[in-house]
């Protein structure tokens, strides 16, 4: 009356070894989890919540950096009293990016309620210029408002820079060398630049592909498990021919498949947005060829496996969606951590955290984005540490899918 | 055939069941009767192979579950206690989906639906996603599908429970047709008359041992009783007695 022989289903190819008619019934499994999934608007939404939310929060914070950037460039000098300075209104306007207004009657109050900065030209700053005695020019600002000081620095930048060049011409018409008055030759460094902003906003991408890659499969690794025990649907799969291991591996490669798919999204709508901002215009040399995007995937790819062995593994413990949703929430921090950790405490890449998973994948992908090179070797032993934990993980599922408290307690 | 031997199960200190035995035999229709508690839903696991008992032998035209689990559950077309659905499938997508598992493929498995469609009159509601089928539908759905493989042994825990009128009718044509194909259908049921009407052989199993074994005519005579529900009320020693948890907690 059925179909099949009893090698088929002997006690050996239950536990050893995957047969041609496992293999198959992994994949009906697989299939059938994928096109569940794919009606699933919850399973959908995160997807595509992770895949375009993440570029697009990227591209928004470097396009403020590189816009506020540009604003710095272009700065407006309201001026109260031009007409008493004619030649150094002149120089200022000659200066790039410099635009003159003419400043309000109060520049005090008008400072007190939002203006950054108002420059006064005192009425006696003629008589006083020409007879080579220091001339007033006030600065009005707020020091209280950090957003202003840039604007003002600028403007006393300019400002001083008029009264060096006129010293100087003054110190030459009386034939003596204008270098004489300067002891000190004051060079400024400046280390935190916008580059630097924008450079450590590409550091979260690395962070980025580590949360697509968990929150990817995580969907389908709790409906699979947590959810066909809360619909009371394990009992009767688990009843069709097969051993346990077909339905763990298949139920955990379409979560796979789906997180893979999810860092894939996320990586190359990444890179295709870094593309259009002016990352030049940052001073930032990034480059985004093939070899790039190649290593970034090979880097956290195997990612995607580890997280979904983690998820299935901890939401065959739940009764529940909810409760399964309640457990995700600590798995989170786990691919965080070293993140963060690092963050804290900078380790740099050595080879001896290359296999551990998770650390493994993180500290590659920041080699990869920081443009250092590293071997084959690296991105073998990271995928083989991640793999390694992910079979593990694996393992111990289908040790929990053979619990009868798990099969029938609901 | 189903040949039961002396089966045991213990869940911590609770003993589920204590020493089962009976043959169910193809081409007719055995009840396992019992009251809520007694031990018939974990004979029906360890037949079904997916709970191991402590003691004990199951044969499955002559596969033993203990060696051959997938041997058995190839055998079986089983119909659990709870038989969830996935609500984003459709009906005919459970067909295939367990059919698929069983080995089945193409023209085959598409025959093999239709059929069962067919035979259990679900043809509106076959290509339906199964979010919101009522609870009659839900059941044919899970029957539909634990029947694919077309097995020679089918098991059915409380198959009507909770079921209308209607449908009731309905299962209880799909067991009697199953018997008249020659098949061995056991079921268990706690309904009397359910019981009375299609089995051929009754178990009577009460705290985890068969109280009584026979045709609804032995059993009459073997309490002198003759209303069915009295011989049963009397062989399950029910009288005073608090009914167990039956699942596993």
């Amino acid at each position: 009356m059925t179909p099949l022989s009893a090698s088929d289903a002997s006690p050996a190819s239950r536990t050893r070894g995957l047969s041609r008619r496992s293999l198959r019934q992994m994949y009906v499994v697989l299939r059938k989890e994928l096109r569940d999934a794919s009606r699933d608007r919850r399973a959908l939404m995160t997807l595509m919540f992770t895949a375009i939310f993440t570029p697009a929060l990227l591209g928004f914070m470097l396009n403020r950096i590189a816009d506020r950037e540009r604003r710095q460039d272009d700065v407006q000098i309201p001026i109260l009293g031009v007409e008493h300075a004619p030649v150094l209104i002149d120089w200022l306007r000659q200066q790039a990016g410099v635009k003159i207004v003419s400043g309000p009657a109060d520049p005090e109050k008008a400072v007190r309620e939002g203006e950054d900065v108002v420059v006064v030209i005192t009425p006696e700053f003629a008589k006083k210029f020409r007879s080579a005695s220091p001339a007033e020019v006030k600065i009005v600002s707020d020091g209280s408002r950090s957003a202003s000081r840039p604007k003002v620095k600028r403007v006393r930048d300019l400002l001083q820079r008029y009264s060096a060049e006129i010293g100087s011409m003054r110190l030459v018409a009386r034939g003596v060398t204008p270098s004489i008055s300067s002891p000190l030759r004051l060079e400024d460094v400046e280390v935190s630049s916008a580059q630097q902003r924008a450079a450590q906003i590409l550091n979260f991408i690395p962070l980025f592909i580590v949360i697509a890659a968990f929150t990817g499969g995580m969907q389908i690794a709790m409906d699979s498990t947590a959810g066909e025990r809360e619909r009371g649907s394990l009992e009767p799969l688990l009843v069709n021919p097969a051993p346990r291991s077909v339905f763990v591996l298949g139920k955990w490669l379409a979560a796979s498949v789906s997180s893979v798919l999810s860092v894939v999204l996320t990586t190359g709508l990444s890179i295709a947005m870094l593309k259009f901002i002016p990352l030049q215009e940052l001073g930032i040399r990034f480059r985004l060829g093939a070899p790039e995007v190649a290593g970034l995937l090979a880097a956290g790819l195997p990612m995607c496996f580890l997280s979904t062995g983690l998820q299935s593994y901890a939401a065959t413990f739940a009764r529940s969606f909810k409760e399964a949703q309640s457990y995700m929430g600590f798995l989170m921090m786990a691919p965080m951590l070293p993140g963060v950790m690092s963050t804290l405490y900078p380790l740099g890449d050595q080879a001896w955290m290359y296999p551990i998973p998770m650390i493994g994948q993180q500290v590659l992908l920041a080699a990869v984005l920081g443009g250092r090179q590293v071997g084959v070797l690296g991105f073998v032993v990271a995928a083989a540490g991640a793999l390694a934990a992910a079979a593990v993980l694996v393992r111990l599922t289908t040790a929990l899918f053979h619990r009868e408290q798990i099969i029938f307690s609901r | 055939m189903i040949v039961v031997e002396n089966l045991h199960k213990r869940f911590g200190v609770v003993k589920a069941v204590g020493g089962v035995s009976f043959t169910a035999r193809d081409g007719g229709v055995t009840g396992l009767l019992g009251p809520n508690g007694a031990g018939k839903t974990t004979t029906l696991r360890m037949i079904y192979a997916l709970m191991q008992p402590d003691e004990g032998r199951i044969l499955v035209d002559d596969v033993d579950a203990a060696g051959d689990p997938q041997g058995v559950q190839a055998r079986v077309g089983v119909l659990p206690d709870v038989s969830g659905l996935y609500p984003r499938l459709t009906a005919r997508e459970h067909i295939d989906y367990y059919g698929e598992l069983h080995g089945l493929s193409g023209a085959r498995l598409d025959e093999r639906a239709r059929w069962l469609i067919d035979t259990l009159d679900m043809g509106s509601i076959a290509d339906r996603r199964t979010r919101g089928f009522s609870h009659g539908e839900r059941t044919k759905v899970a029957l539909a599908r634990a029947l694919v493989h077309n097995p020679g042994n089918i098991l059915l825990d409380e198959p009507t429970n909770g079921l209308d009128v209607m449908s009731t009718r309905a299962v209880r044509e799909i067991i009697r047709r199953l018997r008249d194909e020659g098949r061995c259908v056991l079921f268990s049921s706690h309904v009397m008359q359910e019981v009375s009407a299609l089995c051929d052989t009754i178990v009577v199993i009460a705290k985890g041992t068969v109280a009584a074994m026979g045709t609804p005519d032995e059993l009459r005579q073997m309490t002198g009783r003759e209303n069915l529900e009295d011989a049963f009320v009397a062989l399950s020693g029910l009288e005073g007695d608090e009914p167990r948890e039956e699942a596993v907690r």
